[in-house]
């Protein structure tokens, strides 16, 4: 429980330290002693920050680059390179900071200052993870069954449905979290 | 629409935290009013809802798909600081538990989704509701993603003004405002359409519901 606040104090004193510094070379080291820090993990951690951060960053970096060409700024100081290499650097580090916050931290144990803050964020955690199921399964059902790929109004209609049935799940879902509460007397503890 | 670790400045995030955390701890005290076995989890559910209406993708002719955000919605059907603290809710479990979007963004998305969006969207509710429902929870479903995307092109626009080397090159988002604001508003204007109209088909459905639960 104390390890867990330290982990977030200290998460989010290296993300402040992350967007303080400004030098290629010490947000590099900042992104070795991270990944040093996640162990065995590092391989896959780093994979997983890749990943999540390159579409985004070859979007940016890539209209960048176009830029810079078009206004011939490549033959002037400051290179566009550098400013790159850094944003890239700091992006990819603070994710990776945050894989390993995740990967390495129980954070409803990091909130447990407040009871409700914890209550709310588990249940919505708890239902979150059960509609993410559903989600992929509304998916993989229409995709299952189509033999071709789906009309812009049949997907329309599985959106429309799979909404509904979201909304009629979440109303049924807090009926009875609100009875569960009021059944084991919640709010007279 | 939401922006990513790394591309805000601390100039702009550490204010922006000030804020939405005086924002955060009055809705809570607003919600907490009334905070009861009924509200508690009718906030989990509505983050939980906005969380997987953000996973839905509505298909656009042509083949694209654009995501609902829900934030219209939740707005019109559980009120503005409700929307404003679920809308908070998914943002903050994205970047802390499933490690999408960033923390140093979390301030400025919670402030122009979850603020903006909701009331922007609420007020055009209470504005037009009574004259056209229908036109009205368009608006709202529109507006709720219009300007939040003004908000971000915004926030994301002046940070090469404002966090720059000595030699003027940006250190954060190197991108000013004459790309960001038509390259982030111009697309969110159509994807607002779309938002339009989850909103008024999901509050009809809502409401259908409601009374057939009462």
């Amino acid at each position: 429980m104390q390890r867990d606040r330290i982990h977030l104090g200290l998460y989010l004193a290296g993300v402040l330290g992350a967007t303080l510094i400004h030098a290629p070379a010490w947000l590099a080291a900042g992104l070795a002693l991270v990944l040093l820090l996640s162990g065995r993990d590092a391989a896959s951690l780093l994979r997983r920050a890749v990943l999540t951060v390159l579409a985004f960053n070859t979007l940016i970096s890539l209209s960048y680059l176009g830029m810079a060409w078009w206004q011939d700024a490549f033959t002037q100081a400051p290179s566009p390179w550098l400013t790159l290499l850094r944003l890239n650097l700091r992006v990819l580090l603070l994710t990776c900071l945050t894989f390993l916050f995740i990967a390495r931290t129980n954070l409803f144990q990091a909130l447990d200052f407040s009871k409700s803050l914890t209550y709310v964020l588990g249940l919505a955690y708890s239902q979150t993870l059960t509609f993410s199921r559903a989600h992929d399964d509304f998916r993989l059902a229409l995709a299952s069954r189509s033999l071709t790929r789906p009309s812009l109004i049949d997907r329309y209609r599985a959106s429309a449905a799979a909404i509904s049935w979201f909304i009629e799940k979440s109303l049924h879902a807090a009926t009875q979290s609100s009875q569960a509460l009021r059944s084991r007397g919640f709010f007279h503890d | 629409m939401h922006i990513p670790d790394g591309f805000i400045s601390p100039q702009t995030y550490l204010p922006a935290s000030a804020v939405a955390a005086g924002l955060w701890t009055y809705a809570a005290r607003r919600v907490k009013r009334d905070l009861d076995a009924d509200t508690l989890p009718f906030l989990a559910a509505c983050t939980a809802l906005s969380f997987v209406l953000m996973m839905v993708a509505l298909p656009l002719p042509g083949g694209t798909t654009v995501h609902a955000a829900g934030i219209g919605l939740l707005a019109v059907s559980f009120g503005g600081w409700m929307a404003f603290l679920a809308i908070s809710l998914v943002l903050a479990m994205q970047a802390l538990l499933f490690g999408d979007g960033g923390i140093t963004a979390l301030p400025i998305n919670a402030l122009a989704m979850g603020f903006i969006g909701s009331f922007a969207a609420l007020a055009a509710w209470k504005a037009l509701g009574r004259w056209n429902q229908t036109i009205a929870l368009f608006l709202a479903g529109w507006l709720s993603i219009a300007l939040p995307a003004l908000l971000v092109a915004l926030a994301l626009g002046v940070q090469p003004l404002i966090a720059h080397d000595a030699q003027g090159a940006p250190l954060f988002f190197p991108f000013g405002l004459a790309v960001t604001l038509p390259a982030v508003v111009l697309p969110h204007l159509l994807v607002g359409l779309a938002e339009g109209v989850l909103s008024v088909l999901g509050y009809r459905y809502l409401t259908r519901l409601r009374s057939r639960l009462a």
